[in-house]
């Protein structure tokens, strides 16, 4: 563990308990799907993206992180220190996924509520309202806010008594594209701040420019932890380039080429192209193109999951949908 | 601010907001016909009892007007407590309060404690008012050991429902069945509760329809004591003469003791189990 790591779990594992009722036992249960054996090192003041696809165990890991969720297997470690889920929880403040805040009481009383749970005192969590920008709704009630402050509320609750941990569970959900961007401005200051942040998201396009390094998790297991570069060394996928351009490439120039996507439209070209050419743009240049657009794209999930795993896209789909994580705890009705 | 201070501050906080909520507004009017109003109609000098019982002292009237709480009290704290915990977890909240560093059982507290305070001071004042009618009416003021005995009673009576509401709550993942769970609890011990007992004496050969039947009362007392409401009417006769139920005074309080610590085991140990 390095001294730079905020925290460091040392492979923990956590499973459901799902319903398996027998004649004479109808509340039998026994242990369904879950996380099993993750190491993860979260550095000070870096942003982890957690991607999976739905069922992977994003939510469960981050509720372990949080200390929600007790650990079965393995510890938590800070400064070499094993810590207890008591002293997990008062270092990490958590984000869940679309909390529907709503009573006639107002943002200043659920605020004061939880600096009363969090220890910390009533005039830093209203100041924390400043951050996220809700100082002036602070008395309005939680059935007036709009679902995007709803998530502000939730992000101010998680940052109350100064975590270590930020723990984002899918936090652009529900969120337009102006929000999002705020959002991200937002969680970068925090980073920069010294303050660890992990984030789920099942959408690797919403990550990008965000995170430091990407986490790659399925069917419970933590497949690969790094930079989009190591990744792309480590898992051996090709990095691609987005090109969008008034006219067709010409053909001697494609031929030398893998293109993977090419979209004719009106009066512009696209195309997606492994990296690679160092001398395309030149030559595109020179040929007399006008390009508007030159960017290089990140990978998507399935591309992620494919190389990792070394499966292909259908065979990934497939095994997804027939995942035993899905649905995690929902057999049997209402008890858990 | 010391844990326990927070603790507290959260409890009163949540009792203050149960107390002023809008379903507190509904059931005020039912627990004030229930409790006083009860009260008052037996203070009546001229009532008429079946079998011609009358009342003897302030005590007695107000263990006659105890069904009041049975019925009303019990229901409005099952009422208010029974979302306790799956509205927040419908929601979402819970899973952002047990990410809280506060101590699960302290959360507990906070639960059982604002949940149950909310509808037991309503209730200790009506209850109070209750005695000062029955004095003011009758002529029959209670000893102060009795009314302070029922007052306790009742808000015992009142933590049993409320720790019952909470655990349905708890198990239950949406609202519905968390009301269904606690009413359905609520039913049996104020309703079903007659009949089970009249079934299992009639297996037993004692005589059923016998209502002054030694052998029938002292098999209903002790059947009681498995029931929430049978061990509050227990802790009641202990401030009453000649009644006889085959349970000691002793027992009474001893019944009352598990009736509160075994609920409240039950529902921290479920509150650190939680999964949101």
């Amino acid at each position: 563990m390095g001294d730079d790591d905020a925290m460091q779990f040392d492979s923990i594992g956590y499973r459901h308990q799902i319903p398996n009722p027998a004649w004479y036992n109808p509340f039998k249960k026994r242990k369904g799907a879950g996380i099993t054996h993750v190491d993860l090192s979260i550095p000070e003041g870096s942003i982890i993206g957690l991607v999976g696809t739905n069922g992977a165990g994003k939510t469960t890991l981050l509720r372990m992180i949080s200390g929600i969720l007790p650990l079965e297997e393995g510890t938590v470690k800070r400064h070499d220190s094993v810590m207890d889920s008591d002293a997990l929880r008062s270092l990490v403040g958590f984000m869940p996924e679309q909390v529907r805040w709503s009573s006639q009481g107002t943002i200043r009383r659920t605020m004061t509520e939880f600096a009363h749970l969090r220890g910390c005192s009533v005039q830093s969590a209203l100041d924390v309202l400043a951050v996220v920008g809700l100082k002036n709704r602070m008395d309005s009630t939680l059935d007036s806010l709009s679902q995007g402050m709803r998530q502000r509320l939730s992000l101010g609750v998680a940052l109350l008594g100064t975590p270590r941990v930020l723990v984002l569970d899918e936090p652009f959900n529900g969120m337009d594209p102006v929000a999002i961007d705020a959002f991200k401005r937002l969680l970068r200051s925090l980073a920069n701040k010294g303050i660890s942040i992990i984030v789920s998201s099942h959408h690797l396009a919403e990550l990008d420019h965000l995170v430091d390094t990407i986490a790659l998790l399925h069917r419970g297991q933590l497949l690969a932890h790094g930079t989009t570069d190591s990744l792309r060394a480590n898992l051996g996928f090709e990095q691609m380039t987005e090109i969008v351009l008034d006219r067709q490439i010409e053909q001697e120039l494609l031929d030398a080429m893998n293109v993977l996507e090419h979209i004719e439209s009106e009066r512009q070209h696209r195309y997606v192209i492994e990296s690679g050419h160092h001398d395309l743009l030149e030559t595109l240049v020179k040929n007399n193109h006008t390009i508007s657009t030159w960017r290089v794209v990140p990978p998507t999930l399935i591309e992620l999951l494919c190389a990792a795993t070394g499966m292909d896209r259908e065979t990934i789909g497939m095994d997804v949908e027939q995942s035993s994580m899905i649905p995690f705890r929902t057999v049997g009705g209402e008890e858990e | 601010m010391t844990p326990s201070k927070r603790m507290w501050r959260l409890a009163f906080a949540l009792s203050k907001q149960r107390m002023l909520s809008t379903r507190m507004l509904i059931m005020l009017p039912i627990l004030l016909l229930f409790i006083p109003g009860m009260a008052w109609g037996f203070a009546d000098p001229n009532i008429q009892l079946p079998a011609e019982q009358l009342p003897k002292n302030g005590t007695e009237v107000m263990f006659l007007a105890s069904i009041g709480i049975v019925f009303a009290g019990t229901m409005a704290a099952v009422l208010i407590a029974h979302d306790g915990i799956s509205r927040d977890r419908v929601s979402g909240v819970l899973e952002v309060r047990l990410s809280q560093p506060m101590p699960r059982w302290r959360q507990g507290v906070v639960l059982m404690f604002g949940h149950w305070s909310s509808i037991a001071l309503p209730v200790a004042v009506l209850l109070a008012a209750s005695m000062m009618l029955v004095g003011y009416r009758s002529g029959m003021w209670m000893p102060f050991g009795d009314a302070l005995i029922y007052i306790v009673a009742a808000m015992l009576i009142l933590l049993w429902y409320t720790v019952f509401a909470l655990l349905a709550s708890s198990i239950a993942k949406e609202q519905g069945s968390a009301i269904a769970f606690s009413i359905g609890l609520w039913f049996l011990f104020t309703l079903l509760w007659v009949l089970f007992t009249t079934l299992l004496a009639a297996l037993n050969g004692v005589a059923v329809g016998d209502t002054q039947d030694q052998g029938y009362l002292v098999f209903e007392g002790r059947l009681d004591l498995l029931s929430p409401n049978g061990v509050y009417h227990h802790l009641l006769e202990t401030r009453l003469d000649g009644v006889d139920r085959g349970v000691s005074a002793l027992g009474a309080y001893f019944a009352a003791i598990l009736w509160t610590i075994v609920p409240v085991y039950l529902f921290q140990r479920r509150l650190n189990r939680l999964v949101p």
